[in-house]
């Protein structure tokens, strides 16, 4: 211990002098915020703002104008039914047809949508070919599943009149009390309320009408025409937002809605002190150098938000792919002075608003954020189950110039023996930003470089963008547009904008044919020069258009099926990863392989095809800091595998801050290091010792804990849990813990980390919330809320593999080592789970899955699996993988003089005997014992009795 | 410690070998043992850590596939201690009771013995990983385990057979390079020589020189004085003439100054369309997404700039062009005046004077003839007439071709002077080692690399020029010879520093956002001057490994001359 002390001052006296010689930071630049709309820039957001103002200051005085007709409801099979009548007029009212639905899984589904237009019953202006329907098939992007009606849902017999109340659920603990009018909705568990549907009245349709010349009344600045930065949005249907006020009552925190760079616990958005000016803003968008602490958007959306209080939460899933932004309040009850010691209840309310579509929203009972977790990605689908290369380290730099720079990167991580697994090429390797070519002077032998990464089980992402360079003689535009697959401008004409290669088109992956064709251009003998172990990665998807009205596609472009870009913008994203992960399932007949894909831009339902990361970040500390809550935040909004740019994407980091970097990096579900073009090449074989030895312990602890990573992902791919989880996932009791997100812990292994992202520090505090035992991952000692970056929860049992290899697929045959970490009672248990990581066998039954459970001074290995057709070929295959080490950390004190243990397993005839070894430690240093070569197989059920 | 007894399932094959191992002795030391570490394996009872011989284990624990020793020594053919590094994660387990322990191997690797071939040590973490690493352990046996089915046969023969043919290729390549080196050195040494021979004649004619300049000195004052008694009269040229001369001469002057002018026109005019055309190209090709708002303000003002263009029409004017072209021709009959007609023209007013003066008093002449000077003087100063050139038109012809004399002297003198400073300083320049690199000097290399062929002028200058058109683009001149330490890595990952010769170049082209352009060239020992590889370490900063016999090791002692050294001079 001794040693690691002295070690740890030695990098305190270095990082002292880093400090010194580190003044030099480049400040973090940002964002031009010219460039993006504020709300008061946004026609829609702006009307909605103004009218939840105005619902507002007329208090009481406002009665808002939707009222469902009492003689319309019809309830049948979990599904009811009505019209919402919005009165416009003494003698006008708009019809709204109502559908609320009850599933089997305890969701309720509320839909409102506009009988004219889904009659068709309106005219568009300008000629326009856009639809006339509200959009309604951003489900077919977002969903793929969990829609099967609650056969046990029913009207509640026991309501007043002006009230429809239905009861469904588990247990039928679910109700929603409908309110006719005017028309609001609660929904309450076990009698409570914890979702309320417009409550304060901003419900909004803005319902067709014609254009009307003349003076009106009303401020029609915004109806008919909008222009932002030079370019004007015909809007050939008018205002047509949607907008909603819900409330979560008694609920202080409210997490989700990525994608921004902000705290994990979402901040009140109407100004004051700590408080946003700007509602949080879902717009899927290419931000140039962002800024932190912001609620501007980012890339990607997941309209999913969550609220949390001590032992509840509940949800809503905002299912609207058009712009959206959410403003957020929070209100305090004075403190009750009869209840002693409780404070004022907060309550969060969020006003929702989207420029066009349907009100299409999911309600979340919980009461567990697992409970939330597993609802929520039945409807739109779990994470995939990666290939196990993609949860280990990824190599990526814009660019790595030439295929023999890649050859000589390769080589170099062996000889300073850092393990990666994946090296990453953007956009310099094509032929004049010709995607699916190779520029012929820097890559004329790819095949060749993908040889050498295959020797050592390593791979090659390359990126593969949706917009098609308009080239004379380049065949993929050839083709597209011979074959009308590309996005249109209003006019109905092939849209043109400008991205990477300068004048582009944009292929419209809405287009079933579109699919097709794209499937076809990842064949071997199509995108030539690429191997199996070539995987793709889709940027600028958003899409980024750079002469684009804030940097995308102007919103009256038209898509397959003549809808708006307004009313998909923000799947956009998807429909690429969707197209490219058809297309990499199957390059060659009978190759079926799980796909690897990163994204950049994403909407609800990415999670079941692509990785994310956080996209152009900044070297800078408070980027670092800033990725953990997005991490965490992507995590419980049912997109885990996710990751920021290791060593960030623009400027230098210092040495301090890259080693800082890959330190909280490995603990990134998509853990990759990436580099601006302009920046000094920062492999880690580069950077001197001691970084250099720090970044590589860093990276080989990652792939010593990818066995519990993997089970992770197993567990992410099955019931939708975050990878990395905050505190409040973990602890959903412990209110002082339910804002922290600078730490987390990694899927359900107990294993707790707190990286370091400030210059200097040395020390971390975590955060404890329960009375369990902490053991220091690296020495042991006992802490209850001490400083260590990196400790065990006791209780837990956590499979690891010490041997360091080159890549994580050399890692295949090594043997496992457990660490067994005892809670208060001396009792641990974990799970493990491990296939071939490459193909769906395992959905066939070729993997392990092993529940470890320590109880009575025994441990014990019980199978969790399922036996399939593939499941006793797999096993044979890893028969000879063993268990070779177990630390028991903490044992009960009369194992001292134990010096050997009875090993059973399943089909050996005779228990056999094991050497035990205990070695007790000092200076509050826990004991261990060390079994050594238990020699029980991976796959194998046995039990250790000490 | 004691062996597990239940244990042998998956360890039959290491246990096995062991025990053969053991009875065939010598020949037959444990897996991946090592000749120099045999010794430390005899004992076949118990086994003793080799770096903590106060831990024993039972002979058995040797390569069971499990690690005991703190210094991995009892898994010398297995991948089980392959944590043992300052690069992996540890915990205090890994070192159990030695908690003190700095874990580090005891052994370089796994031996292999590669019979065929040469033998060698192969990184622990590479043992039964599932690879053949036939570039280290060309007998396969690195993958003993067969983990996964892997089966790595054999292939020292035809391995050990290339490896012998390329390391004698690679023997003749490096006698090749001294002797190439030594043919330098003597080159470089007659350099030097010339060097030094050219000052020991310059200094010679120098002073040649510099008594020459001193007596055409004196001859110019000894003219100068006998003109100056000469009257100033005596001309036999009228006024006229002298105008016209003058005009002749000022025509001239301002013609040349025209042509001179155009000249500067022209190629300003052709920067102009350099810079527009890079501004338009700019316009197209820039990436508005990165929203930099130089950038942006850039191209507004260029699009400005582009539409005033456009109406104001301006540009090459061919009638005014036309015109110039006339007015530069040099005079004739048929172009411009005719100076001879005017040259031969007779006086008409000055020369009356002179006429008349004929008739009147000699100090009425005087008188006149000083108020005339003393007018025209005033005219002249007042830059109302153009002054004489005194030299030029006043002076004697003998005047002129003694100070010419003169002038050339001094010129040759002051060439010389320059010569012998250049030499001087090229002699105090540091060129390496024996100044190899005179040798060298202006010598070009140049390689294709991607897109690119670049160039290296040792001591000169490094280039690089696109192969997709454009420019060539300076990447940096000669500023002096240095020396860089270069991580060079083992195969066996061992990290070894070199320091290795470099020349320096900078100030380059400045990159767009960007520092000026710089480039480090590493040499290295090689038969050719040859570029081996380029690399852009960060944002226009270069470095060049170049091969070059110059740095091969020895050679200087045997080469044929003694060159000087900078500190003998």
């Amino acid at each position: 211990m001794a040693k690691s002390r002295l070690a740890s001052i030695r990098w305190t006296l270095l990082l002292s002098l880093v400090i010194l010689l580190g003044c030099l930071v480049v400040p973090g630049l940002t964002v031009k915020h010219e460039n993006f709309k504020k709300c008061s820039q946004s026609g829609f957001c702006k009307r909605n703002r103004a009218f939840a103002d105005d619902v507002s200051a007329k208090g009481s005085s406002w009665s808002s104008p939707y009222e469902l007709d009492p003689s319309s409801i019809e309830f049948k099979d979990g599904k009811l039914q009505g019209t919402i009548l919005k009165t416009v007029s003494a003698n006008e009212k708009v019809r709204l047809p109502l559908v609320v639905s009850f599933l089997e899984s305890g969701v309720a589904r509320v839909v409102i949508d506009e009988e004219k237009r889904l009659k068709g019953d309106i005219e568009i202006r300008h000629n326009s070919r856009a639809r006339k329907e509200r959009y309604n098939e951003a489900e077919k992007w977002a969903l793929v599943g969990g829609l099967e009606l609650s056969k046990s849902a029913s009207l509640n017999p026991d309501t007043e009149t002006g009230f429809t109340k239905v009861l469904y659920g588990p247990d039928k603990k679910f109700q929603a009390v409908i309110h006719h009018a005017p028309f609001n909705v609660e929904f309450q568990m076990d009698g409570h309320t914890h979702v309320q549907f417009n409550n304060k009245g901003y419900m909004n349709m803005e319902h067709w009408r014609p254009k009307v010349d003349g003076d009106t009344e009303e401020d029609q600045s915004t109806w008919w025409e909008e222009t932002f930065g030079g370019n004007t949005d015909s809007k050939p249907r008018g205002p047509e937002s949607v907008g909603l006020d819900i409330t979560f009552p008694g609920y202080a925190h409210v997490f989700g809605i990525p994608e921004h760079a902000d705290a994990l616990s979402l901040r009140e958005t109407r100004g004051g002190s700590g408080n946003h000016e700007e509602p949080y803003r879902m717009h899927n968008s290419d931000v140039f150098e962002y800024e932190l602490n912001s609620p501007m958007t980012l890339y990607g959306s997941i309209p999913f938000m969550q609220a949390h209080r001590k032992d509840s939460t509940v949800g809503v899933f905002w299912l609207n792919a058009a712009e959206t932004w959410v403003d957020i309040v929070k209100s305090t009850a004075s403190a009750n002075p009869l209840s002693l010691g409780v404070g004022g209840k907060t309550t969060t309310q969020s006003h929702w608003f989207s420029e066009s579509g349907q009100i299409d929203v999911f309600v979340f009972l919980g009461p567990t954020p697992q409970d939330i977790s597993k609802t929520y990605g039945e409807l739109t689908g779990y994470t995939q189950l990666p290939q196990h290369f993609a949860i280990a380290y990824h190599q990526c730099r814009w660019n790595y110039v030439t295929d023999e720079d890649v050859k000589e990167v390769d080589v170099k991580f062996d000889r300073y023996q850092i393990p990666y697994d994946v090296i990453w090429l953007d956009i310099e390797y094509l032929d004049d930003r010709q995607y699916f070519t190779w520029d012929p002077l820097t890559f004329p032998n790819p095949k060749g470089m993908e040889e050498q990464l295959d020797a050592s089980d390593r791979k090659l992402v390359v990126i593969i963008d949706p917009h098609i360079k308009d080239k004379d003689g380049y065949w993929v535009v050839k083709e597209m547009l011979n074959k009308d697959l590309a996005t249109k401008n209003k006019d109905g004409e092939v849209y043109e904008g400008w991205c990477w290669p300068g004048a582009s088109h944009w292929v419209d992956c809405f287009n079933p044919e579109a699919i097709k064709w794209w499937t076809s251009l990842f064949k071997y003998d199509r995108f030539k020069g690429t191997l199996p172990n070539v995987f793709i990665w889709n940027d600028m998807n958003e899409p980024s258009v750079f002469n684009g009205p804030e940097t995308t596609m102007p919103k009256d472009n038209l898509h397959y099926g003549n809808w708006e870009h307004r009313d998909i913008h923000n799947v956009h994203g998807i429909t690429l990863v969707n197209a490219t992960y058809d297309a990499l399932l199957e390059r060659k007949k009978g190759e079926i392989r799980r796909p690897f894909i990163l994204t950049r831009s994403y909407y609800a339902g990415a999670q079941r095809m692509s990785a994310m990361w956080t996209g152009d970040n900044q070297a800078t500390w408070e980027h670092l800091a800033i990725s953990l809550p997005m991490v965490l935040n992507n995590g419980i909004s049912g997109f885990p595998f996710a990751g920021a740019d290791v060593g960030g994407f623009f400027h230098n980091p210092s040495k301090e801050l890259l080693t800082r970097w890959y330190q909280a990096g490995i603990w990134y579900p998509f853990f990759r290091a990436h580099a601006h073009i302009d920046t000094r090449r920062r492999e880690p074989y580069l950077i001197s010792d001691p970084y250099r030895a720090i970044i590589s312990q860093a990276i080989r602890l990652r792939y010593q804990l990818l066995p519990a990573w993997y089970t992770a992902f197993h567990e992410a791919s099955v019931n939708g849990t975050p990878i990395v989880r905050p505190q409040y996932y973990v602890h959903p009791s412990d209110e002082q813990g339910f804002a922290i997100d600078d730490q987390l812990y990694l899927g359900a292994t107990g294993l707790l980390t707190k990286p370091v992202v400030s210059e200097g520090a040395t020390t971390a505090d975590v955060y404890i919330a329960d009375g369990e035992k902490y053991y220091d991952y690296f020495d042991y000692t006992i802490y209850q809320a001490q400083k260590v970056p990196l400790l065990m929860q006791g209780g837990h049992i956590i499979p690891r593999k010490d041997r360091p290899r080159r890549s994580s697929g050399l890692m295949k045959w090594d043997p496992f080592t457990l660490v067994i970490t005892l809670d208060k009672n001396g009792e641990a248990e974990g799970t493990l789970y491990v296939d071939d990581g490459e193909t769906f066998d395992y959905q066939r039954g070729a993997y392990i899955h092993r529940r470890f459970h320590f109880q009575a001074s025994t441990l014990s290995s019980e199978d969790l699996g399922t036996k399939g057709p593939k499941t006793a070929e797999y096993l044979k295959t890893m028969a000879g993988v063993r268990v070779e080490k177990m630390i028991v950390i903490d044992p009960p004190k009369e194992w001292q003089e134990k010096k050997s243990a009875t090993v059973i397993e399943e089909g050996t005839r005779t228990a056999s005997t094991v050497s035990v070894e205990y070695f007790s430690q000092t200076g509050g240093k826990a004991p261990y014992v060390v079994v050594k070569n238990p020699n029980v197989g991976i796959g194998k059920t046995w039990k250790i009795e000490f | 410690m004691i062996f597990a007894r239940g244990s042998l399932v998956f360890l039959g094959i290491a246990a096995c070998s062991t025990v053969v191992s053991a009875a065939k002795d010598e020949s037959s030391r444990p897996r991946g043992v090592g000749p120099e570490f045999a010794k430390f394996y005899k004992d076949t009872t118990t086994f003793t850590c080799i770096s903590h011989p106060a831990i024993k284990v039972p002979f058995s624990a040797v390569n069971d596939d499990y690690c005991d020793c703190p210094d991995g020594s009892d898994e010398p053919g297995t991948s089980a201690c392959s944590y043992f590094s300052h690069h992996s994660p540890q915990s205090v387990a890994d070192r159990p009771g030695n908690s003190d322990l700095e874990l580090t191997s005891a052994l370089p690797g796994f031996y292999c013995k590669n019979k065929g071939h040469r033998p060698s040590y192969i990184p622990f973490q590479r043992v039964n990983d599932g690879i053949c690493d036939y570039e280290l352990c060309c007998d396969g046996s690195d993958e003993w385990a067969r983990v996964g089915g892997t089966k790595c046969e054999d292939r020292c023969k035809e391995i050990g057979k290339e490896w012998r043919k390329q390391e004698e290729k690679r023997q003749k390549s490096m006698t090749a390079a001294l002797k190439k080196k030594k043919e330098i050195l003597v080159d470089a040494g007659r350099r030097q020589k010339e060097v030094e021979d050219d000052i020991m004649r310059l200094e010679t004619e120098l002073e040649a020189q510099e008594i020459k300049v001193k007596s055409l000195e004196a001859d110019l004052e000894e003219v100068q004085k006998q003109e100056q008694t000469k009257v100033v009269r005596g001309k036999k040229k009228g006024k006229t003439n002298v105008l016209a001369e003058l005009a002749k001469g000022r025509v001239e002057e301002l013609r040349n100054a025209l042509v001179e002018v155009r000249g500067e026109r022209d190629e300003a005019r052709a920067r102009v369309k350099e810079l527009e055309d890079i501004l338009s190209k700019f316009k197209v090709e820039y990436n508005p997404n990165f929203n930099d708002e130089g950038v942006k303000r850039a191209v507004r003002s260029w699009e400005g700039y582009a539409a005033r263009e456009a109406t104001d029409g301006r540009g090459a004017n061919a009638a005014r062009d036309r015109d110039l072209n006339e007015i530069s021709k040099p005079d004739s009959e048929t172009s411009g005046i005719d100076w001879v007609q005017w040259e031969s023209e007779e006086d008409t007013c000055e020369s009356a004077i002179y006429q008349l003066a004929a008739y009147l008093p000699p100090s009425l002449v005087n008188f006149i003839e000083q108020k005339v000077l003393a007018i025209k003087g005033f005219l002249e100063n007042n830059n109302i007439l153009p002054k004489k050139d005194e030299d030029h038109s006043s002076e004697s012809k003998a005047v002129t071709e003694a100070r010419d004399a003169l002038k050339s002297v001094e010129n040759t003198r002051d060439n010389i002077k320059s010569q012998l400073k250049k030499h001087r300083s090229d002699l105090e320049t540091d060129y390496g080692t024996a100044s190899i690199f005179r040798a060298l000097k202006g010598v070009c290399i140049s390689k294709d690399s991607g897109e690119y062929t670049y160039e290296h002028c040792f001591l000169d200058r490094t280039k690089q020029n696109s192969k997709k058109g454009g420019l060539s683009v300076q990447m940096g001149k000669f500023v002096r010879i240095g020396s860089v330490t270069v991580d060079e890595v083992k195969e066996t990952s061992e990290i070894i520093p070199v320091q290795k010769t470099s020349l320096e170049y900078a100030n380059g082209q400045t990159c767009w956002n960007g520092p000026a352009r710089s480039t480090t060239v590493i040499l290295e020992c090689g038969e050719e001057n040859e570029i081996q590889k380029v690399m852009e370490d960060e944002k226009c900063v270069y470095s060049m490994i170049v091969t070059t016999p110059a740095v091969c090791p020895g050679g200087e002692a045997e080469g044929n001359v003694a060159p000087r050294q900078k500190d003998e001079l």
